[in-house]
């Protein structure tokens, strides 16, 4: 899959996954936080968690340890930079 | 006020059957917690729990029920609420009376059967015999109904802290002249459905937990169930010689309970700022008019996380400055959720009816920010007062003080 | 006991005062379930709505237009603290909590009963548990099933750091949150408390009861519920939330007393609705002028219903000469079996804190509200003029029993 391919795909399945109904994907920055609020998408600790889950079963990415997790977890653009170097599936 | 007392007390955990069981191994320093093969989840050998290792069949055999649609966690509270009630010396007719309630609490009630509940609730006809025992309330109903109880009976279910409130509703039904006397707690077994709960946040430690360590690295699951008795003291009716301290008769009387304060920390669904138990402890002091430098130990609640455990150790220098000697009892018998307010009570009043405290398990260096140490080897001590803690999902935080009577 | 100051309701009939009360429009059951019409929830954030079970939403959105926050953080940065780690920041609002400005006075408390809430997240949980074997499971449901979700989604959102507490005793899980709230007044006179009860139809816990026999076994319409002859009822769910308080001026209604039982006999609730009329007569001089009843179409539980409906009758129609004699009488008093006897299931549904409906129904009908014709069981010799003090009579499963006593705030 190509990495625009890629992008736009991560942003629908982090809409979904995290039930973010007022959202649609062109609404999120490659390189918007996804937490925080103000400028970021204002997810938390739980999505964070959430979104381990979903790199595991969409990706068979393995993060074990949640706080190695959140650096991965900055924006989409890191999360498709370690999508490619280290996606199983 | 009617002050309240507590005239009786059952337990049942990881380390003891009985209220003497769990005394003898608190005063050993025994842990409970094992990578037991009997749970019921792929992680039984391969995480920490403080199981009883009474099977559920030996239960039942023990206390001679025949009732087929009966879980776990209610085979655990009425070997617990029986214990309670006998050392209490509870007549049939006084567990009979209008004025006696049955104040209880459970997070998992009968979701321990989860296989039995997704093939009942999949079902279009028939069921099973368990069809009215998955809710919280089905364990105090069952105990309702098998002592034909009169009074009030309710459950409640406010996660961890759900026994601490349990104990604070049944003393205030007392003083606020709705119940004579009330038998309150929890109870709680391990089930798939908290497990797994507990492991998708990430909050269970592969080893046996280690509270307030600098390297602690999660909470262990456990179940158990305790009781106390309460009593109001009008009900209690001879006083001692002494003239202050009631002893109605043969009727013991372990302590009283002398202050207790619930409160909200409203911050996160599963973590603590630490707003909510400093209000918590700060009003249970106010409660029983006491000064912070009065608390002669805290059995802390203490799970191993990393987080509760800062938040904890902070608030408890911010609240007295220089804590009191403090443990938890979590890494004897690990989390019992519903039931861990009632259990730690039971061990709180231990204390203050032998005047000794035991050791906090597994514990090596302290957190840096805090520096806190929690006992570290049982020994006597003169105690009056002491404060037992229970922080829940949700931001539920509770703060029960026993006193000498 | 105490006083009702304001109250909100979300149900399966117009009831939510942000969007229209309108009781006249008597909504059907689909499939025996009565579904809540649930408003757009503008009060709570998007990003806190999204992850919101039902119960959670119906107990928030009735709760926030009640209690107003002093200290609220609309719109602070938010800053998070990961759930296993250590606070990185110090704010005290988590990202997923950007606290609502509701603008007030803040209760001292939330006591909420709730025998299901949370249910349908169970389940929810339970089944990633065995779609992925206990592997890589989301928490956010897990998180959402414990039934304090709802309080404590209200303190968060209202940064209320007050006594908060779940009462989930199946059929008297509201009653309990009543009388612990009235306890609460007693110790805190001068405080205000949020109680409410809330319940949603979870899909495998209706299956479960549906099993039981709880509910009719073909659809049937609400119109009908009191009409067929044959056990079960319908499911239902909903909200209904009150701020409480010791202060008369501003109240709509009174709770005078509240009285709970576990029993199979009718004798002894019957018995017990003489010791609560005898009770609040003696205390008030006053008398029920409404009868409000928690029949359900259940064929097997109507005879304590009936019961109730005969003990009351004969209780009045007995006293109503002696008291006309001592002149005790009240000059709104309804003569001996003509007290109006109404019924709110059909509107409702059947679910564990029903009665949270009946009060707020109460508080409407003590605030001038005339109730619609499709509730009247029997009809009062003067409509529904003057009604000044209503009973309200509820059985669970023909086990779980209740009387309350609500009266206008004179």
């Amino acid at each position: 899959m190509e990495t625009a391919q890629l992008r736009q795909r991560l942003k629908e399945q982090i809409i979904e996954f995290l039930n973010l109904t007022s959202l649609t994907p062109d609404k999120i920055k490659d390189d918007q936080p996804l937490f925080g609020d103000g400028e970021g998408l204002g997810l938390d600790s739980i999505d964070s968690l959430e979104l381990i889950v979903l790199l595991n079963r969409e990706f068979g990415i393995v993060i074990k340890d949640p706080k190695e997790g959140r650096k991965v977890l900055v924006d989409v653009n890191t999360m498709v930079a370690y999508i490619e170097q280290h996606r199983t599936k | 006020m009617n002050r309240v007392f507590i005239t009786g007390m059952g337990v049942i955990s990881a380390i003891g059957n009985t209220v003497a069981e769990n005394h003898r191994a608190l005063i050993e320093g025994n842990c409970g917690i094992t990578k037991s093969m009997n749970v019921p989840s792929r992680y039984a050998g391969v995480l920490p729990f403080g199981e009883i290792l009474l099977p559920t069949e030996a239960l039942k055999e023990r206390l001679k029920t025949e009732d087929p649609a009966i879980t776990r966690t209610t085979l655990l509270a009425l070997h617990a609420f029986n214990e309670a009630v006998a050392d209490a010396g509870l007549s049939a007719g006084q567990l009979q009376s209008p004025d006696t309630a049955l104040v209880g609490a459970t997070t998992v009630g009968g979701m321990c059967l989860m296989d039995e509940f997704f093939s009942d609730a999949n079902k279009s006809s028939g069921g099973s015999v368990f069809l009215s025992s998955y809710d919280c309330a089905s364990v105090n109903m069952y105990l309702q109904a098998h002592y034909k109880m009169k009074g009030v009976v309710n459950t409640i279910n406010t996660a961890c802290s759900s026994s601490s409130n349990a104990i604070l509703f049944g003393a205030r039904l007392i003083r606020n002249g709705l119940a004579k006397r009330a038998i309150v707690g929890g109870s709680d077994s391990l089930s798939k459905l908290t497990i797994n709960g507990f492991n998708a946040l990430h909050i269970l430690s592969p080893e046996v937990c280690a509270p307030f360590d600098r390297d602690r690295q999660g909470l262990n699951l456990g179940e158990g169930a305790a009781f106390l008795v309460l009593e109001g003291e009008e009900t209690l009716t001879e006083t001692s010689s002494a003239g202050n301290t009631p002893t109605a008769g043969n009727k013991k009387i372990y302590a009283t309970l002398s202050g207790y304060c619930n409160t909200n920390d409203a911050f996160h669904p599963s973590s603590l700022s630490g707003d909510g138990p400093y209000l918590s402890m700060k009003g249970a002091l106010e409660s029983a008019r006491l000064q912070e430098g009065q608390i002669d130990f805290i059995n802390a609640h203490g799970t191993g996380t990393e987080n509760n455990d800062a938040v904890e150790s902070s608030v408890m220098q911010r609240l007295f400055g220089t804590p009191p000697p403090f443990a938890s009892t979590k890494s004897n018998v690990g989390h019992t959720l519903g039931a861990a307010g009632a259990v730690e009570a039971v061990y709180s009043i231990l204390s203050l009816d032998h005047q000794e405290i035991y050791a906090g398990l597994n514990f090596q260096e302290p957190i840096p920010d805090t520096g806190l140490r929690p006992v570290q080897a049982y020994r006597k001590m003169p105690l009056e007062h002491v404060m037992s803690n229970s922080f829940g999902f949700g931001g539920n935080c509770t703060s029960l003080i026993f006193s000498k009577a | 006991m105490f006083y009702i100051r304001q109250a909100a309701c979300i149900s399966p009939q117009e009831t939510f005062s942000e969007t229209k009360i309108d009781l006249s429009q008597e909504y059907e059951p689909k499939d025996n379930k009565m579904k809540a019409l649930e408003p757009s929830y503008p009060g709570i954030p998007q990003n806190i709505l999204r992850r919101m079970a039902k119960a959670v939403r119906m107990g928030v959105g009735t709760a926030l237009p009640l209690i107003r926050g002093a200290g609220a953080i609309s719109g602070t940065p938010a800053a998070d603290h990961s759930v296993s780690g250590t606070p990185v920041a110090d704010h005290p609002v988590s990202g997923s909590s950007a606290a609502v400005d509701v603008g007030g006075p803040m209760p001292a408390g939330i006591i909420i009963g709730s025998a299901n809430g949370g249910m349908e997240e169970s389940v929810k949980f339970l089944k990633q548990i065995v779609e992925y074997k206990e592997e890589m499971l989301t928490p956010g449901n897990f998180v959402q099933s414990i039934p304090n979700a709802i309080s404590s989604q209200i303190s968060l959102l209202s940064q209320n750091k007050g006594y908060n507490t779940t009462h989930v005793h199946r059929g008297l899980a509201f009653e309990y949150a009543v009388i612990d709230a009235g306890m609460m007044l007693k110790e805190h006179p001068s405080e205000s408390y949020l109680v409410g009860g809330v319940d949603e139809i979870a899909t495998y816990h209706y299956n479960l009861e549906y099993l039981k026999g709880s509910y009719k076994k073909e659809p049937l319409s609400g119109k009908r519920l009191y009409e067929v002859d044959s056990p079960g009822s319908i499911a239902g769910e909903g909200a209904a939330m009150f701020l409480v308080d010791n202060n008369k001026a501003g109240a709509s209604a009174k709770l005078q007393g509240i009285i709970t039982l576990h029993s199979e006999d009718e004798a002894a609730v019957t018995g017990l609705l003489q010791e609560f009329l005898n009770r609040h007569r003696a205390a008030t001089g006053e008398r029920p002028d409404l009868f409000l009843t928690g029949e359900n179409g259940d064929a097997r539980i109507r005879h304590f219903y009936d019961a109730c409906e005969a003990t009351l009758d004969q209780a009045l129609q007995n006293t109503t000469t002696d008291n006309l004699v001592a002149g005790n009488i009240s000059p709104h008093s309804t003569s001996g079996n003509n007290i109006i006897v109404a019924r709110y299931k059909h509107m409702s549904g059947e679910y564990p804190t029903a009665t949270a409906f009946a009060l707020w129904i109460a508080c409407q009908a003590l605030s001038g509200l005339t109730l619609p014709l499709h509730m009247i069981k029997r009809p009062g010799p003067a409509g529904q003029k003057g009604i000044k003090n209503v009973l309200i009579y509820n059985n669970y499963k023909g086990r779980q029993h209740s009387f309350m006593w609500v009266s206008a705030a004179e």
